[in-house]
């Protein structure tokens, strides 16, 4: 109790201390401390309208740049990905498509079949591995797992399955022809 | 028009306490109003990412109601127990 006491004192000690050191500063520029740290209801009120009108702008901004970024999606150049021949089954590499800036890992199942996706985990985007013993696709910072045959989220905290990339095998070589957002339908 | 009543001691503290109570409910409604906006914003963005266009729309029309919803709050509602007039809120004749 003595403690509690004490440290009440010392916590408005310091508040006055503030006070008095501020106070030469406090005259040249004049701040009623007092009167601003107050806010009726009234001004709540009309803060809370304010984030009203912006959280439906900022609804109407999201779903207007998804619209438009979906009608002027361009059709993907296809690339070879490097290597992905070579790969044994139930093993994986990574790579890029279609700009440097997008990586992408390719599986090729224990079935023989190649399947690649987006590398980005779809809850806040760590690079995901394949495990060879769990076999499946894993992100290690949050203990997400998707399934390698299709993206879909195993268990864990993503939201949504990984983008899928569309892969075509030519001549013995795997190629790179498309990308789409996680199972989403197309627009137009 | 005059307003209909003669004020006694007690009838400005009760005002102060009606509008008190008035503002107080105001901010209750707007504060669930504006949760409810966040978890629309919240689903807006997770469907944007996921490109599902078909719920898109109606997840923005639910945002407007809202907006909605709370500009009528803060402009327009009223307790049915009250009358305004152009000269302010009467009391009602119980006195």
């Amino acid at each position: 109790m003595k403690n509690l006491d004490e440290t009440i004192k010392r916590v408005l000690s310091d508040e006055s201390d503030v006070r008095a050191a501020t106070a030469p500063f406090q005259a040249e520029f004049p701040y009623e401390r007092d009167e601003e740290a107050q806010v009726t209801r009234r001004e709540f009120c009309n803060f809370l309208g304010l984030t009203s009108a912006a959280l439906f702008l900022g609804a109407g901004g999201f779903a207007a740049k998804a619209a438009f970024d979906a009608r002027n999606s361009e059709i993907l150049a296809a690339a070879r990905v490097e290597g992905a021949e070579a790969l044994t089954p139930n093993s994986a590499l990574s790579f890029t498509y279609p700009t440097a800036k997008d990586s992408a890992i390719v599986i090729r199942t224990a079935d023989g079949v190649y399947h690649a996706y987006g590398q980005k985990c779809t809850h806040l985007s760590c690079p995901v591995y394949y495990s060879r013993e769990h076999q499946r696709l894993e992100c290690p910072c949050h203990e997400g797992a998707f399934d390698p045959a299709n993206g879909n989220v195993l268990y864990g905290p993503p939201p949504r399955p990984l983008d899928a990339i569309e892969i075509e095998v030519r001549d013995g070589q795997v190629w790179a022809i498309g990308r789409k957002a996680s199972a989403g339908e197309h627009a137009g | 028009m005059q307003a209909n009543f003669k004020p006694t001691v007690g009838s400005n503290r009760r005002s102060r306490a009606g509008l008190a109570a008035l503002w107080q409910a105001r901010l209750m409604m707007l504060l669930m109003v504006n949760i409810a906006q966040l978890w629309i914003l919240a689903a807006t963005v997770d469907a944007a990412l996921a490109r599902h266009f078909s719920v898109l729309i109606p997840l923005v029309i639910a945002s407007g109601v809202c907006f909605l919803i709370t500009l009528s709050i803060i402009r327009w509602w009223r307790p049915t127990s009250k009358k305004k007039t152009s000269s302010g809120y009467v009391r009602e004749n119980d006195l």
